[in-house]
């Protein structure tokens, strides 16, 4: 046998290997999903508000099977990169059978079970796509469950807009999967729009391998949603960087639901989360956070923060920031507050005779708008790198 | 037509009563002096004038050109032609100065009514480079990260888009270097018109050099126990406010 052949079975060993890993993981979550249970409000991660009623009513509408009128639109202004999904794309499926959960692996069981429809993303190696991608999923009726797989290969950059609206009456589950590759720098913006009684469930797995990412939610609209979004560092020694940023303004009896983990298996990377929500009315936020730093991951910088505004005394604030760090050197912070909008700003704005319910729009936009400007402030420097063709 | 006060007396809501008896009357095209040892009620005074939620009128009237002002909310006694430039601008985070400018003087216009955006940030531009202020001041957030300078010259700079009848400075020579009070004096100044009162709180002659009051009061324990000309400004300046211990 020479050198040549010597490598060749080496590498076939260790392909079978990654395959045989893969076939395990798969029958082991054939068995998570066999096994999981319909959330209620003793499940920790579904005890605030009311989100365990809305659990019920989303595993109804899941085995109703009701009739659903949904579309997809892709536009992509430099061509090519974003393409539908469909039921034989068999790796996508098993990308979201491997996807972890905060509590509803029952739901993304089911999820799975309606594979299908949706949009892949597929950014080559070194690919700069100059416009927007942006992904439109709009449902007018029933219970629609697309699935958005975005893969930057190393070095790839890109700016992603997924747009979910839902009519009145209708739903939106969607499962959201994000690689990045080393080098690759994307941001992803999710903007949700309901409309009286719609809802909205996104489950999102990030997993940077040395990437970096800013990703944006935005809820507008829905009786209520729920986001799980975990975002893994996978890679060792690669600096990936993850920041995630939610900004929402609620009202009525709206209630949202928002649960993360920046999980960082290996050290050297940068985390950081900034969510704010401006409550009013009866409305309710929910937040359930968590950094995880794994025994290895050393150097991990790492960063979490919630904010509240509450315009009602009526509304309402759960929130629950959380670190589990078993790393003896790292860099990590966590941090909530929720607060009435304060009556010094607004007096400073009435006095120059702005009045009180326009004062409190513009505080509470401005409150807002702080996530925004630090997604934008990030963006803008990476749209300089690409004007540069760096 | 005048700024009218009674006998106000006033109070930290829940709290302190501050204000015990202030009389005075500002006609239309004057400038008049409040000064005073600290504690004495100066910026209650002029937070209760303009509505300040943690204040509360006991009894007393305040008439604005014959309107009652306490019958008014903040923003109304605004839009009447009151202004105050605040002793510690607040930080409005978020809030552009431009979009912050424009919905106060949208608020100003009759229903319907469209700003005119152009004449509105040339107008905006130039009185920015009387003050000396960078026009990148226009897209930041309202006093976020300002020194305390910045801060009193966008007060000012708010004041003289505003064009108010009646305008309240609480120290703002507080903060200021020499070269950035001339500015905003000048400013000042300008504004001085027959149809246009001034109230200029202040514990230091060097503001009142730039901006001569033709009247100067005294507030001492929450009442005016004093009233003069500026000559009353240079004997504070060399003895202090000792003298009202000697009147107590």
């Amino acid at each position: 046998m020479n050198i040549s052949e010597s490598l060749n079975l080496e590498a076939a060993f260790a392909q079978a290997e990654a395959d045989a890993q893969i076939r395990r993981a798969l029958e082991q979550n054939a068995q998570r999903f066999a096994a999981a249970q319909l959330p209620n409000r003793y499940n920790e991660d579904w005890r605030f508000g009311k989100p365990a009623q809305f659990a019920e009513e989303l595993a109804e509408m899941l085995a109703a099977r009701e009739p659903v009128q949904a579309a997809i639109r892709i536009e992509s202004g430099d061509g090519v990169h974003a393409e539908r999904i469909s039921p034989r794309d068999e790796d996508l499926k098993e990308t979201l059978q491997l996807m972890p959960t905060i509590g509803s692996d029952y739901f993304l069981g089911l999820h799975v079970e309606r594979f299908g429809t949706g949009c892949c993303i597929m950014l080559e190696p070194g690919a700069v796509v100059e416009n927007p991608i942006v992904i439109t999923y709009e449902v007018g009726a029933g219970l629609y469950t697309p699935s958005t797989f975005i893969m930057a290969g190393a070095g790839a950059k890109a700016r992603i807009i997924e747009k979910h609206i839902c009519r009145d009456g209708a739903a939106i589950f969607c499962a959201r999967s994000i690689q990045l590759a080393e080098g690759a720098d994307i941001a992803v913006e999710l903007h949700e729009s309901g409309a009286g009684v719609s809802k909205a469930f996104n489950i999102t797995n990030i997993q940077s391998l040395g990437g970096h990412i800013r990703h944006l939610t935005m809820h507008n609209g829905h009786a209520w949603a729920r986001e799980e979004t975990v975002a893994e560092i996978a890679e060792a020694d690669a600096r990936g960087e993850i920041r995630l940023y939610s900004a929402n303004k609620l009202s009525g009896r709206s209630v949202l639901d928002q649960h993360t983990k920046q999980v960082h298996h290996t050290g050297g990377a940068f985390s950081d989360l900034l969510y704010k929500n401006v409550v009013d009315d009866q409305a309710t936020a929910i937040f359930a956070g968590n950094i995880y730093v794994a025994p290895a991951a050393h150097d991990t910088d790492a960063y979490q923060a919630n904010r509240n505004m509450l315009l009602s005394e009526k509304a309402g604030i759960h929130s629950l920031p959380g670190l589990e760090i078993l790393a003896d050197r790292v860099k990590c912070s966590h941090g909530s507050a929720s607060s009435p909008m304060d009556e010094e700003q607004l007096f400073y704005l009435t006095s120059r005779g702005v009045a009180r319910r326009q004062a409190q729009l513009l505080v509470a936009e401005g409150f807002l708008s702080d996530v925004v400007n630090h997604f934008k402030q990030v963006d803008g420097a990476k749209e300089l790198d690409m004007s540069s063709g760096n | 037509m005048s700024l009218i006060i009674k006998d106000l007396k006033a109070r930290v809501k829940d709290g302190a009563q501050i204000l015990n008896g202030v009389s005075l009357e500002i006609p239309k095209g004057e400038v008049h002096a409040i000064m005073g040892p600290n504690g004495s009620g100066k910026s209650t005074l002029s937070k209760v004038l303009c509505g300040h939620p943690a204040y509360e009128v006991i009894s007393g009237t305040a008439e604005l050109d014959g309107q009652n002002l306490f019958a008014m909310s903040a923003d109304e006694r605004s839009r009447a032609g009151l202004f105050l430039a605040f002793q510690y601008p607040v930080e409005v985070p978020g809030v552009s100065n431009a979009n912050f400018l424009r919905a106060a003087l949208q608020a100003r216009l009759p229903e319907g009514e469209e700003l005119d955006a152009v004449q509105f940030y040339k107008t905006l531009r130039s009185t920015m480079a009387k003050l000396g202020m960078d026009t990148k001041f226009t897209s930041r957030a309202v006093n976020e990260g300002f020194s305390g300078g910045e801060k009193k010259r966008n007060d000012v700079l708010q004041m003289m888009m505003l064009n108010p009848t009646y305008a309240i400075l609480d120290e703002t020579d507080s903060g200021l270097d020499v070269d950035a009070l001339r500015i905003v004096s000048d400013g000042v100044n300008a504004m001085r018109a027959p149809y246009r009162s001034f109230m200029i709180i202040t514990h230091y002659k060097r503001l009142l050099d730039y901006i001569r009051p033709d009247v100067v009061h005294v507030l001492h324990r929450g009442r005016i126990v004093r009233t003069a000309g500026y000559e009353i400004v240079d004997e504070i300046e060399q003895k202090g406010f000792d003298f009202l211990k000697i009147e107590e």
